[in-house]
């Protein structure tokens, strides 16, 4: 499965907060994770961030990636 | 190349244009000439024979030129945002930085919200000194363009990867928290006065005392989204009701302390055993888990590497071995 487009819903719904329900043992995403948790930029600037993230680490993330727009 | 070599031979591979991390004594590492190196002091290295003490006739070497294309910077305090964000686009940011400076608070407490912090990893460790010395003489950085060294700035390779390789960052820590109370802190800090207990405010050194964990050896564990990452306790001042971390607490992470762990180096051979090695380029260790676990002398498998004041995976850790892999 590929990593949704930048304009693909998800996006938004993980930066409101559904990317905390991700399961994964890969400890950059983990960090990832809070580091969105804790911040107080502003939605769309976080889901840039987690499109960005994903797109760039999408070979080594297979099962993360499956999850992202189903969260 | 990831070894321990004679000084004399690692300023050999310095002349030779080889891009290196080093790790050793200052008298070692004030030996060796200009050219494409970051260096950072420490006598104590892990090795396929166990934990050992160095002297400056020895230093361990990372070859990085093996790994990638490899340029060298270095950065004050205020321009630490530079080590990811001078990064190359698919590569890692080899990042050295001594003990005890503006450099070593400002990093901890800033590395996980610098531009770029989960796209171009940060990995490396913080410089120290024997244990001995502390007090007495100062951590030190080198950049090995000019070969000059530094009390307070952070030395950084940059490596660009091939664009069919990636990095990946990876940690061992023996330490899971216990069952019992959730600590929460309200700033991110290294030196902590009250925080919540089950939601409760209490002074946290006097829970530290009356829970017998004055000796440090297990630390806080912090919950991130499920990634278990220490802080140790530095000391506790029980007459200023105050405590002293060797990495700063934030708020909005649940921790807790951790469980003992018996033998240290049988916890450790079992769990590097479990760790994937495969691709393995650098790693790194703890002096905290060197000197509770007993570990000179005590082989224990794994990545060799230099044993450190820190350790650098996306951000600051305690306690806890640092492995880099190339896939």
């Amino acid at each position: 499965m590929a990593v949704p487009s930048p304009d693909h819903p998800c996006w938004q719904k993980l930066a409101s907060g559904a990317l905390s329900r991700m399961k994964t043992k890969h400890l950059g995403t983990q960090l990832l994770i809070k580091n969105i948790e804790r911040s107080t930029d502003p939605v769309p600037v976080k889901a840039k961030e987690i499109h960005a993230f994903f797109a760039k680490w999408e070979r080594g993330l297979s099962a993360e990636v499956q999850q992202l727009p189903y969260l | 190349m990831n070894r321990m070599i004679s000084t004399d031979a690692a300023a050999e591979l310095i002349r030779s244009g080889a891009a290196l991390s080093v790790a050793g004594v200052e008298a070692a590492l004030d030996r060796l000439p200009a050219g494409n190196w970051i260096g950072g002091t420490s006598p104590y290295f892990m090795v396929a024979s166990g934990g050992t003490v160095v002297d400056d006739s020895k230093v361990f070497v990372t070859e990085l030129s093996g790994i990638g294309q490899v340029s060298v910077a270095s950065y004050g305090a205020d321009e630490l945002a530079g080590i990811c964000g001078d990064a190359p686009e698919n590569g890692f940011a080899v990042t050295i930085i001594p003990f005890g400076g503006a450099c070593h608070q400002r990093f901890a407490l800033d590395a996980a919200s610098f531009p770029n912090a989960f796209l171009r990893p940060t990995v490396g460790w913080i410089a120290g000194v024997h244990l001995s010395e502390i007090g007495k003489t100062a951590p030190l950085v080198y950049d090995g363009r000019t070969a000059a060294k530094f009390r307070d700035r952070a030395v950084v390779a940059h490596v660009a990867l091939p664009e069919d390789r990636l990095v990946s960052v990876e940690i061992v820590n023996l330490f899971e928290p216990d069952d019992g109370d959730i600590l929460r802190f309200t700033e991110a800090s290294f030196e902590i006065g009250t925080c919540e207990v089950n939601g409760k405010t209490v002074n946290f050194a006097d829970y530290v005392a009356a829970r017998g964990l004055e000796h440090g050896q297990q630390p806080l564990v912090g919950d991130f989204a499920g990634a278990h990452l220490n802080v140790s306790l530095q000391s506790l001042d029980n007459t200023a009701h105050r405590a002293a971390l060797y990495a700063p607490v934030f708020p909005g992470v649940d921790y807790r302390f951790a469980k003992s762990v018996g033998d240290y180096a049988a916890v450790f051979r079992t769990r590097l055993t479990e760790q994937d090695t495969q691709g393995a380029v650098m790693a790194c260790n703890c002096i905290l888990n060197f000197v509770f676990g007993e570990l000179e002398g005590k082989a224990i498998g794994g990545i060799e590497g230099p044993i450190t004041f820190g350790e650098i995976a996306y951000q600051l850790l305690n306690q806890t071995a640092v492995i880099v892999r190339i896939l």
